[in-house]
């Protein structure tokens, strides 16, 4: 079974629960896909045993081979390659990497050549987690391409919780493709609430159901629950805004290993997923 | 006409990125604010949204296949490096990234790019002055692109009226819509909260505003959340030589004008009097 945990709005607390679940499903793989900016790992604490780069091709012209004809130039939809008068330039950063220079080119003056993007850690943490995370190089511009290896590298057997990247982009989406179930992590002020909206229409559109959890309850207003209640969607817990519950986060620690007293949360959270997800 | 393009980021989502840009504009003199977190923007939220003009966005094309001239070869499918063609040959129009690999080696011309419209692009009218906004089609592909559209729009719009301010809100992460924010700006400001996570995303974020020539800002919010998370943000800017312009502690007055859709310093002036804003809204507002 595959969970996502996203938000829509960042900073609503994704990384608590996700992180918090994971600790509280006995041999679950914990995956940090917010590769942008990844958390998780600041309170899983995982001793690192493995770690491979994630790479994107760019093109590489053979000068002696290539005519200048200017074909690679006008097919590329990105203006990654660009011939010149007496050379290609190539702009690697914003290649996608879509093979089309080298099919186009008649004289085979094209081959790739492959450049880190990112990487992947994976170990052990606390709780004896499971734990993989991406993290994408400062200057790239997308990190999908990560968080689908990412995915790639759990089974479809095992439990996951994955903790997705803000929003609702294309990284959001790559997260949460084929996932069981989806956990919407928002809190209850109008900006929590209207970014929600933008999640929900995302996980319609991709038919994956899923519940809602309000963080910091007791803040704001209650709009969040109206538009839940009409919308019929089911709020999977509160949890409520708690200097303590803030001032662990400040500084690293998982709540419920901190005190139990926090784990009926999340055991609510997985009861209530288990129900919905056979 | 020298335009001072000031934008508010945060690598951490949720820092306070919206609250801090609303809570300046009202003390900008004529203002064009643009919203640039585009798969989640709220500033509309505070300031209401009188939609003058709205524009479609079209992004990147994608592919579309005649089932009529479709033989089902399956060469599409093994070319496209996106796994955008299932192997029965239907498009994942959320994995297309618009190449046309597919449409320039299909044997019968059964593929061809059309324009997809992803977004939209607003010119609203609020008090304080026009806001450019926008809104990406959940789940879609090239929010980069869209947030240099509503640059661009914030911009021409600026020039037009003789606006010398342009007030951007920013995404959080690093990637594209956040190159695409900062790109020609003078000002960046980075919002960040007093955690470890805080510290781990702005040392990301910082490193990649590095790459451009601009003037770096930091403000902690929540400053009072936590004195361990405090100092460690503290040390990494005195080592970075990174000013703090402004600290702002954590206070429930201001969720409350959220929730009440108004604005944080507008209705807290004491506070924000306080800590000093006026001072932080000066640097803002310098242009030399």
């Amino acid at each position: 079974m595959k969970i996502a945990v996203l938000s829509g709005k960042g900073g609503t607390g994704k990384t608590t629960v996700a992180t918090n679940m994971a600790f509280n499903l006995k041999g679950a793989v914990l995956v940090d896909a917010d590769v942008e900016e990844p958390n998780s790992h600041i309170f899983i604490k995982p001793r690192v045993t493995g770690e491979k780069s994630v790479y994107k091709n760019f093109p590489l012209v053979d000068m002696d081979r290539c005519n200048l004809c200017g074909d690679c130039g006008r097919f590329c939809k990105y203006n990654a390659i660009l011939p010149a008068k007496n050379k290609v330039l190539v702009f690697k950063e914003i290649c996608h990497d879509c093979g089309g220079c080298e099919i186009v080119c008649k004289r085979n003056a094209i081959s790739y050549e492959k450049r880190e993007i990112g990487k992947i850690h994976s170990g052990k943490g606390l709780g004896d987690i499971e734990f993989i995370y991406g993290d994408l190089n400062v200057g790239e511009v997308s990190g999908v391409k990560i968080i689908s290896e990412l995915r790639e590298m759990v089974s479809d057997n095992e439990v996951v919780i994955i903790d997705s990247p803000p929003g609702t982009s294309c990284a959001s989406v790559e997260a949460v493709e084929g996932v069981d179930y989806a956990v919407v992590v928002s809190e209850p002020t109008p900006f929590g609430v209207s970014d929600m909206k933008m999640v929900v229409e995302m996980l319609e559109n991709m038919k994956i159901p899923f519940g809602v959890v309000v963080n910091k309850a007791g803040l704001g207003n209650d709009e969040i629950y109206d538009y839940c209640s009409g919308k019929n969607i089911e709020i999977l817990e509160n949890i409520p805004f708690s200097e303590e519950i803030a001032k662990l986060y400040a500084v690293g620690e998982m709540m419920c290993l901190e005190n139990s007293k926090y784990s009926h949360y999340f055991e609510n959270i997985i009861d209530k997923i288990s129900k919905t997800v056979k | 006409m020298d335009i001072n393009e000031i934008v508010v980021i945060s690598g951490k989502g949720g820092t306070g990125k919206t609250t801090l840009v609303a809570s300046l504009v009202p003390f900008l003199e004529n203002p064009v604010i643009a919203d640039c977190d585009v798969d989640a923007p709220d500033l509309n939220i505070l300031f209401g949204e009188t939609i003058r003009e709205s524009k479609d966005f079209v992004g990147l094309k994608r592919a579309v296949i005649n089932e009529d001239l479709c033989t089902k070869c399956g060469l599409c499918h093994q070319k496209c490096k996106f796994n955008a063609i299932s192997e029965d040959i239907k498009v994942s129009f959320s994995k297309c990234e618009g190449c046309s690999v597919c449409e320039y080696i299909c044997p019968t011309g059964a593929i061809k790019m059309k324009d997809c419209v992803v977004g939209q692009v607003f010119d609203s009218e609020t008090e304080y002055g026009p806001m450019v906004h926008a809104r990406l089609i959940p789940g879609e592909e090239t929010s980069g692109k869209l947030v240099s559209e509503v640059r661009k729009t914030a911009k021409a719009l600026a020039e037009k009226t003789g606006r010398e301010t342009i007030i951007i809100d920013g995404s959080p992460g690093i990637a594209c819509n956040v190159i695409a924010s900062i790109t020609g700006v003078k000002k960046t400001v980075i919002v960040i909260e007093p955690t470890f996570s805080g510290l781990h995303d702005l040392e990301k974020v910082h490193r990649l505003v590095q790459n451009f020539s601009v003037d770096i800002m930091i403000v902690i919010n929540k400053c009072d959340l936590s004195e361990d998370g405090l100092n460690a943000i503290e040390n990494y800017c005195k080592e970075q030589d990174l000013e703090i312009a402004l600290k702002i502690p954590f206070n429930k007055d201001i969720v409350k004008s959220v929730s009440e859709r108004k604005i944080p310093s507008l209705e807290n002036k004491e506070f924000f009097d306080g800590i000093g804003f006026a001072k932080f809204v000066e640097w803002i507002k310098k242009t030399d």
